[in-house]
């Protein structure tokens, strides 16, 4: 108690960061030179969704394989916040999931800095494991209800050995509240006495305390209020100018998307279907969904506008249809496109599209 | 199109309260507003904010203890807020249809959709069986439900989200009501079914010209889809206007921050405007205006007295600095305590939740 209270009152030195290169400042960094801190090759993540072997025998039902996400990659250069937008079902949290390792992929690799995610085990592991943190969409649940604010936010201090004395770890505690606007104070509570973005604060505060370089936010203001979105998005970005940071955010609001990212990924059906420049992407969309996502949302700007709406909804991804995944639903498909998986294009605007008409230069 | 002659719904001066253990809280304060025939009022606000429960006051499903203070609703001029149980259940479905957030709690699982419908259809309208299930397939097909005859026979697991939700539009809408009070009909949707939906209440209340107000928390929604806008805050309106001049020019201080807030494509900002601090909690509102904390703009009056919704240009707003007494006073006597309230006397805006 009193440790704390002292902390309140006194400014604190910034703790020095761990050795490492130094990130560069600028959103949007193309690694031409330097290579991108996130590589993602062609992960996969297959969910078994058979029913009981005893079922699968007597009534001869088969084996159910659920793909909920099928060959996707990308890269991320430091500094950068790459996003990933799509709408429920589409495998955007399974990426998310996959990159900290907390899902195995079925196929592909994913290198960040170089070494392979799938040697996480052993100490090597845990040097990279603190580098690369996850924020996650609801504050109330990813939250331990009965732990002290100072016991959530040391335990990664701890469990990564940074510092071992007992004062040292509160004083850092307290450090990293004050820099996500809380004050020191409040390690001495517990989770439920703060409001929503306050808790979204607190994860961040404990996303930073192993001061990761990759910070991989999963719907992070989902459930929040405008105004205090707006209040974590702010935070979110301040942080990452200060620690050059590099983000992924999932996410499935495009005005959100479109305002932290400097790269944006369209997930459909467990594929990246379009993959561009922020400004490319939002000017010139290439993949008729990234279209019709773009002519769907609810727009402030846009009072009494009315709207084409598209017409189906995204198709059971247990039984997903041949060909390009989105054929059903699209206004610009032939018979190639029913039959044909496309694979991703280079576009003009310096992204890249999964698309047949894009490629054959039909729209 | 507001204040037309003879509004369809009309609240005026309602109250809302709970008991709690010391004293009673107060969740509604003094709300006023009207809906004109036809007429789409939207109700935005955050989480707490009473959006939701002043719908839930006018199809009379406050959930106890909660309970109507003071104030009246009428529609169509006849009060409705103090009508038995029963007599309310007879408006509720025949003159105001209700559309729910979570399409999937507010169906019946044990029940087919068809029967379902031709329940509510016969519940308030003189139809055989027969009749009933024709009109039933008629309102599945009117809102875009492909196959209504045999999908009709279906249990509401068997529809997807959107398809669900069209299904509770079509219950909402069976006696064909008057009004329909909708609560964040679109915010368990993907977007791309949200636009399917937004448009389909729209033409659907177009066509039988149906007033709706419309509760939400996305101001795209409601930006697209209604006449008017109620901003709500701490359990009171404090801006209500055209929806375009509120959106393009508020007038009320937290209007301006809620928008500014807002990310939106095309808006190039580094960084969005911040209303720092969150709503108060409806046992520690402040006295005043409710939104002195964290007002940029406060001034003595605004801790003391608390402003009523009045004219302000394009829209009627609940601030002090649309007052002229408040604001000639301010310019006449320029040591009257209207300075702008400093920071030391406002508890940061983060730890205001504690």
């Amino acid at each position: 108690m009193n440790t704390i209270e002292r902390l309140a009152e006194q400014e604190l030195p910034r703790a020095p960061r761990p050795a490492g290169p130094q990130a560069p400042q600028t959103g949007g960094a193309q690694a031409t030179t330097e290579r991108p801190l996130v590589e993602v090759d062609g992960i996969a993540k297959t969910f078994d969704v058979s029913p009981p072997w005893l079922n699968r025998v007597l009534e001869r039902k088969p084996r159910l394989l659920l793909h909920a996400v099928d060959g996707v990659s990308f890269t991320i250069a430091r500094g950068e916040t790459l996003a990933l937008v799509g709408e429920s079902g589409c495998g955007k949290s399974t990426v998310a999931r996959m990159l900290v390792g907390l899902y195995r992929p079925t196929r592909g690799s994913v290198r960040i800095d170089g070494h392979d995610l799938a040697e996480l085990s052993g100490p090597s592991g845990q040097a990279l494991r603190r580098r690369i943190q996850m924020i996650f969409q609801d504050p109330y649940a990813s939250l331990n209800p009965r732990w002290k604010v100072a016991e959530i936010i040391a335990e990664p201090i701890r469990v990564h050995g940074l510092l071992t004395d007992g004062d040292a770890i509160m004083q850092r505690v307290g450090e990293l509240l004050r820099h996500v606007g809380l004050a020191p104070a409040d390690a001495l509570r517990f989770p439920h006495q703060f409001s929503g973005g306050q808790r979204q604060r607190i994860s961040i505060a404990r996303a930073l305390a192993s001061q990761p370089e990759f910070l991989v936010c999963d719907e992070p203001t989902s459930a929040l209020d405008v105004s205090v979105q707006a209040q974590v998005l702010n935070l979110m970005r301040d942080l990452q100018k200060q620690d050059g940071l590099t983000y992924l955010f999932i996410s499935h609001n495009l005005a959100v998307v479109h305002h932290v990212a400097d790269r944006v990924g369209v997930m459909y059906l467990g594929r990246i279907v379009e993959l561009a420049p922020k400004r490319t992407l939002f000017e010139t969309p290439q993949h008729p969904y990234t279209r019709m996502l773009l002519d769907a949302i609810p727009d402030i700007a846009r009072t009494g506008r009315s709207r084409t709406p598209v017409a189906g909804e995204v198709p059971n991804p247990l039984n997903p249809p041949p060909g390009c995944t989105f054929h059903p639903r699209c206004p610009h498909a032939n018979e190639r496109c029913r039959r044909e998986q496309p694979l991703p294009r280079v576009t003009p605007g310096g992204g890249q599209a999964a698309c047949h008409a894009v490629e054959e230069g039909r729209i | 199109m507001p204040s037309d002659p003879a509004p369809l719904l009309e609240v005026r001066n309602l109250r809302v309260e709970f008991p709690a253990r010391r004293g009673t809280l107060l969740a509604l304060d003094d709300i006023s507003f009207s809906i004109a025939p036809g007429e789409v009022l939207g109700v935005v606000g955050e989480s707490g904010a009473g959006k939701s429960l002043t719908g839930a006051a006018i199809i009379g499903l406050l959930e106890p203890p909660g309970r109507i203070a003071s104030g009246q609703i009428l529609l169509s001029g006849r009060r409705i807020d103090n009508l038995p149980p029963a007599e309310m259940r007879k408006v509720r479905g025949r003159e105001i249809g209700a559309i729910f957030q979570d399409p999937l709690t507010s169906l019946n699982p044990l029940y087919t959709v068809g029967r379902q419908l031709v329940e509510t259809i016969q519940e308030h309208m003189p139809l055989t069986t027969a009749q009933a299930h024709s009109r039933a397939v008629d309102l599945l097909k009117s809102t875009g439900i492909p196959a209504a005859e045999s999908r009709i026979d279906h249990y509401p697991h068997q529809f997807s989200g959107g398809m669900r939700q069209r299904v509770v539009i079509a219950l909402a809408l069976a006696a064909d009501p008057k009004l329909v009070v909708a609560d964040e009909p679109t915010t368990a949707l993907d977007v791309s079914i949200q636009a399917q939906i937004i448009s389909l209440l729209k033409a659907l209340c177009r066509e039988h010209g149906t007033a709706v107000m419309l509760v939400t928390h996305d101001m795209g929604v409601i930006a697209e889809t209604a006449d008017r806008v109620a901003v709500m805050y701490a359990g009171r309106i404090v801006e209500i206007g055209p929806v375009a001049d509120v959106i393009h020019q508020p007038r009320h201080p937290y209007t301006v921050g809620l928008m500014g807030s807002i990310p939106s494509i095309g808006d190039e900002r580094e960084k969005l405007a911040q209303i720092d601090g969150s709503m108060p909690r409806l046992n520690a509102i402040p006295t005043g205006c409710a939104f002195n904390p964290r007002c940029e703009r406060a001034m003595w009056v605004c801790r003391e007295r608390r402003p009523d919704l009045i004219d302000a240009g394009t829209s009627r707003a609940a601030c002090w600095l649309h007052d002229a007494t408040v604001m000639g006073d301010r310019r006449s006597a320029p040591d009257s305590p209207t300075a702008p309230i400093g920071g030391d006397q406002i508890t940061p805006a983060l730890r205001q939740g504690h």
